[in-house]
């Protein structure tokens, strides 16, 4: 009921509300996350069919790579974040 | 070309050749070509040359002995004609010459006579035709000098020398009769060439040469006339010499030569002497002529003595008559003088006439004079009378006004005090006013300022209240807190509205949460510790009441508590406390409560700023 309004006036303005400033950083991980190992898992694949006789392991470890890069990637946008809380708070 | 001719030749040798002298050239070359054409059409080109040759026949070369031959037969024939011709033409020829010099001699004779008849044609006849002008002075002197034979002599004298200017010693005057005869024939023969000159009148260049010869002739003439009639008196003495026998009178010798008879008697002598000379007989009459000559010296004495009694007897005359003169002028002056004495006393009398009139006018101009200036002094008088009249009045009034407005004045003072006390009252009325207005004025504040609280209290959703505020600004006037405090407010504020209460706690809980999560937070936190706070941030206790500390969990719920009591400053404050990503979490939040705890400020401070205005009215 009250949630319509709180979310409308900022949408003009396109600013995120500041509560849902980590909800968003999650988001973006996640779907990083799924594309990268997304990415991963078929470069892995293609590796698997064109050079291993379609063995599992390099479609795992393109999987790997993926989310590993995902999470190094939010580990650093998350820390970028904090860093500038502590700039903006002092 | 070569072969050309070698063609026509070879055709001509087809055709005999006295057939072709017959014919003309043209004909016989376009034949020819007409052939060639028929011949065949290969060499085309030659036929159209030899159109050309048609046109204009080739030179006869040394192959062309046919052509050659066929020209030069037909020849022969036209000389037998052009003779015959010849002779006929010259001698028409001849005959035109004769008859043009005939034709011509006639026109030029004619008018050289015609000339001679008309003047203007004379001189067109002279100035075209050549030789005109010669023939017709030839013509003229010929006329002339059938005219006057002598002329022809006597012109030709003065050209043998130049004798007629020289004038001989005979000539002038002299005694002789003869020689005045000679020289009377000699001045008749003089106007001769006079009239020559004048009837001719017109030739030109030819009479030039004897004109000078004929002028100088006739002053000449004339002057030896001039001489000789002055020598009828006194020839003698300059040539006594030629004839010594007999001497003439000398006039200058006489003692009474002045005498006019003298003189006449003398000159009758001296004829007579000369008559006696003439004849050579002074022999003869030389005695009685020196006898007449002594008589003629007598008779100035006799007529002396004559004059003198004539004279005598006149001066006798003379006087008698200067005696009857006199007495003839005294009388005269005798009558005059009477005259003179009776007109002095007429003009006197008129003169005293004259001056009485004059008198009597100038007397009547003087009376007439007077009247008039007596009638403008009287007119004056009578306008300087009504002027002091007239002043007189405007005095008078002017009095009376005066009077009238001093009593007015005294009248209007107290109307004056009057209305002094009626403008007090208004004044009054006014202050009155005034404190009413200002009155009306807080209370409009008041107003105002509840309306837009109102507004703020009763709506259910962030409205803008700029309709208000401009409403209270304008109310306010110039009241410098009232603006201050408006001016103080977040323009977002009033432009998007505020949120109310309820929309503020509901909006914490949210808040709330999202901070929870986050509440486990190191600093500089990384992805695993976000995840591990989000997932022990749900395991964790939730606290009650108001608990004490620092920590996220126990202001949120301190929040939580002053929220639902109402009371948005303290809850403001606890959640400005927080720190990390929990401050950030919560900072839109805190942004509007600030906004709500502003406007709920400057409204309370306007509020009161109105209460103390309508405390000051009073």
């Amino acid at each position: 009921m009250a949630e319509a309004p709180v979310t409308r006036q900022p949408s003009a303005i396109s600013r995120p509300v500041s509560e849902g400033l980590l909800n968003e950083k999650w988001d973006r991980c996640l779907s990083n996350l799924i594309v990268k190992s997304g990415l991963g898992l078929g470069f892995g694949v293609v590796f698997s069919v064109l050079l291993f006789k379609r063995r599992a392991w390099p479609a795992v470890i393109g999987v790997g790579f993926g989310a590993g890069r995902a999470y190094e990637e939010c580990n650093f946008s998350l820390k970028q974040a904090a860093r500038d809380l502590k700039k903006g708070s002092e | 070309m070569l072969r050309l001719s070698l063609r026509s030749a070879r055709v001509l040798g087809r055709q005999p050749v006295a057939a072709a002298a017959q014919r003309q050239w043209p004909v016989a070359t376009s034949h020819r070509a007409n052939l060639l054409l028929q011949r065949g059409f290969a060499d085309q080109k030659k036929a159209e040359d030899a159109k050309a040759a048609a046109q204009n026949p080739p030179p006869s070369t040394i192959d062309d002995v046919g052509e050659s031959k066929a020209k030069e037969i037909p020849t022969p024939a036209p000389p037998v004609t052009p003779p015959r011709k010849k002779k006929g033409f010259f001698r028409r020829l001849r005959n035109l010459t004769l008859n043009l010099i005939l034709l011509s001699a006639l026109t030029f004779g004619g008018g050289v006579w015609y000339s001679r008849i008309n003047d203007t044609f004379h001189d067109y006849f002279t100035e075209y035709v050549p030789y005109g002008e010669q023939a017709v002075l030839y013509l003229e002197e010929l006329e002339y000098k059938k005219r006057f034979p002598n002329a022809a002599s006597r012109i030709g004298k003065p050209r043998d020398g130049s004798e007629q200017v020289t004038i001989p010693a005979q000539s002038g005057a002299s005694w002789r009769v003869a020689d005045a005869a000679d020289s009377s024939r000699r001045s008749g023969t003089g106007s001769a060439p006079t009239k020559k000159e004048s009837q001719p009148a017109k030739p030109k260049a030819a009479t030039k040469a004897p004109e000078p010869t004929a002028k100088p002739a006739e002053p000449v003439t004339v002057k030896s006339e001039e001489k000789k009639q002055p020598g009828f008196k006194e020839p003698e003495v300059n040539e006594p010499s030629r004839f010594p026998p007999l001497k003439p009178i000398d006039l200058l010798s006489l003692a009474d030569a002045k005498e006019p008879v003298v003189q006449e008697l003398v000159h009758m002598l001296n004829d007579l002497i000369t008559v006696i000379n003439a004849d050579g007989a002074h022999g003869k009459y030389g005695s009685s002529i020196d006898k007449a000559k002594s008589q003629v010296k007598k008779v100035g004495g006799q007529l002396k003595a004559i004059k003198a009694k004539v004279e005598q007897e006149s001066a006798d005359e003379v006087r008698a008559k200067v005696a009857e003169f006199d007495k003839a002028a005294t009388e005269l002056v005798g009558r005059v003088e009477k005259a003179m004495i009776g007109q002095e006393l007429q003009w006197r009398k008129e003169f005293e006439e004259e001056m009485e009139k004059v008198r009597g006018s100038y007397d009547a101009r003087v009376n007439l004079l007077l009247e008039r200036e007596k009638k403008l002094n009287e007119a004056k008088l009578e306008n300087q009378l009504l002027e002091q009249a007239i002043a007189l009045k405007k005095e008078f009034t002017t009095e009376v006004q005066n009077r009238v407005e001093q009593e007015r004045e005294s009248r209007l003072g107290q109307l004056d005090a009057l209305s002094a006390a009626v403008t007090d009252l208004e004044q009054l009325t006014t202050g009155w006013n005034s404190v009413v207005d200002s009155n009306l004025q807080t209370q409009q504040l008041h107003v105002a300022v509840e309306a837009v609280r109102a507004n703020l209290e009763t709506a259910t959703q962030p409205q803008p209240f700029i309709k208000e505020l401009v409403a209270l600004k304008e109310i306010a006037a110039d009241d410098a807190v009232v603006n201050a405090a408006i001016a103080s407010l977040n323009p977002a504020a009033y432009q998007r509205g505020l949120f109310t209460t309820p929309q503020l706690i509901d909006r914490f809980r949210r808040v709330a949460s999202e901070v929870r999560k986050a509440s486990l937070l190191p600093d500089n936190a990384g992805v695993a510790s976000h995840a591990s706070s989000w997932v022990l941030s749900h395991v964790m206790f939730k606290k009650q009441g108001l608990p004490e500390g620092n920590d996220v969990e126990s202001i949120l719920t301190r929040t939580q508590i002053f929220l639902e009591e109402g009371d948005l400053d303290a809850a403001a404050r606890e959640v400005n406390g927080l720190e990390g990503w929990a401050k950030t979490l919560s900072k839109d939040w805190l942004g509007e409560v600030r906004k709500v705890l502003e406007v709920q400020q400057a409204l309370d401070v306007i509020a009161t700023e109105a209460r103390l205005q309508s405390l000051r009215v009073e």
